[in-house]
């Protein structure tokens, strides 16, 4: 009863979900004439937006030094 | 047809009338409570929670049958549905509540305000006073002036001198007038909450390039904002404020037209710490649907 996933699938999966955060947290934060009714906590979308793109760079970081 | 009679006829029509009117009024009433109700339901019931379960649970169902078939699929569907679930529930909508309720906080304030004005007789004016910084060390009997307030003049006499300012009193004599807090204490705190710093420390063209993004987009206290500044005037256009009831109802204060709404009022204590002068406010102009308020303020030095 091993996890199915790799080092090397963890880390592609953070990059997309990285990006798409990322890139949903600036459209939803910059452009406020469309996105002003959103009422989410936008600054904590972002946070967790910088956080996968933080994971992901530990994981390419990893495989730097320990290539898997 | 005696007079009488055709009296009591008349009378029993405008009656029936009457409650027919009544009964019509009711009915509206009635309908209107009930889309009341409903835009509560709508407001009590918060989606993104649902939303985080409905994602979450499949998302951990799915992890636990990916480990035990070994699938790398099953784990990625599982890791990405628990993760949305995650998010829904982390970025979850802060509490908001109808704007309706934000003005209607602040008019017993400004019916306070009217019935001291109108029992004292003032005819003077309001004087922004600035406030020394927090950061700088006041003596116990000066720790009054850290404190912003508004000073309300009987007259258009002088201002009053620093001793009575450190007093923290309501009522002055010399000059006479009262010092109350300013309606936009609250907004104010909130502002420099937001900014991150004492508004004491910027400059006056900081100001007004960072308080209108701060007003609309972070606050969301009105639609638009446009400040500019001109010598020792400076010209403020709100449009479609949360306060812009205040100014149109039907209590016609004097005090809105003499402090400010809320909003106009902690931007009038912002100009006051940022320039260190005392601001006033010349002329309060609302448009004709009440959605736009011009607000001319002008920066007077203290001569206390």
């Amino acid at each position: 009863m091993n996890f199915p996933m790799t080092m090397a699938d963890i880390s592609l999966w953070l990059a997309v979900m990285a990006i798409i955060l990322l890139i949903t947290s600036e459209l939803v934060s910059s452009a406020s004439a469309y996105s002003g009714d959103v009422i989410i906590e936008k600054k904590r979308l972002r946070l967790a937006a910088l956080a996968l793109g933080v994971g992901f760079m530990v994981t390419v970081i990893a495989r730097i030094f320990y290539p898997f | 047809m005696c007079p009488e009679t055709s009296k009591k006829a008349e009378e029993k029509t405008a009656e029936t009338t009457t409650i027919q009117h009544l009964i019509e009024t009711i009915k509206q009433l009635q309908g209107e409570v009930e889309n009341l109700k409903q835009e509560l339901r709508k407001a009590r019931s918060i989606p993104s929670g649902k939303i985080g379960f409905a994602f979450a649970v499949p998302g951990i169902l799915a992890l636990v049958a990916a480990v035990l078939n070994n699938s790398t699929i099953l784990a990625f569907i599982g890791l990405g549905l628990t993760f949305w679930g995650a998010l829904f529930f982390f970025v979850r909508p802060v509490r908001y509540v109808h704007g309706s309720l934000i003005d209607s906080t602040a008019l017993p304030t400004y019916k306070t305000i009217d019935r001291i004005i109108a029992d004292f007789k003032y005819k003077g004016r309001s004087y922004y006073i600035p406030p020394y910084p927090k950061d700088v060390y006041l003596p116990e009997y000066l720790k009054g002036l850290k404190d912003p307030v508004v000073f309300i003049s009987a007259d258009t006499g002088g201002m009053p001198s620093l001793e009575e300012l450190a007093k923290s009193k309501f009522l002055l004599a010399n000059p006479n007038g009262i010092c109350v807090a300013p309606p936009g204490l609250g907004i104010l705190t909130q502002l420099e909450k937001e900014l991150g710093k004492d508004t004491s420390k910027l400059q006056l063209t900081e100001l007004c390039e960072t308080l209108p993004p701060l007003v609309v987009e972070n606050l969301r206290l009105a639609g638009e904002l446009e400040m500019k500044f001109e010598e020792n005037d400076v010209y403020l256009r709100i449009f479609d404020s949360v306060y812009k009831s205040l100014y149109a109802g039907e209590e016609k204060l004097k005090s809105v037209h003499l402090l400010g709404c809320p909003l106009a009022s902690a931007i009038a204590c912002v100009l006051a710490k940022a320039s260190g002068k005392m601001v006033t406010i010349q002329r309060i102009d609302t448009s004709v649907d009440g959605r736009a308020v011009e607000v001319r303020y002008r920066m007077v030095e203290s001569q206390t």
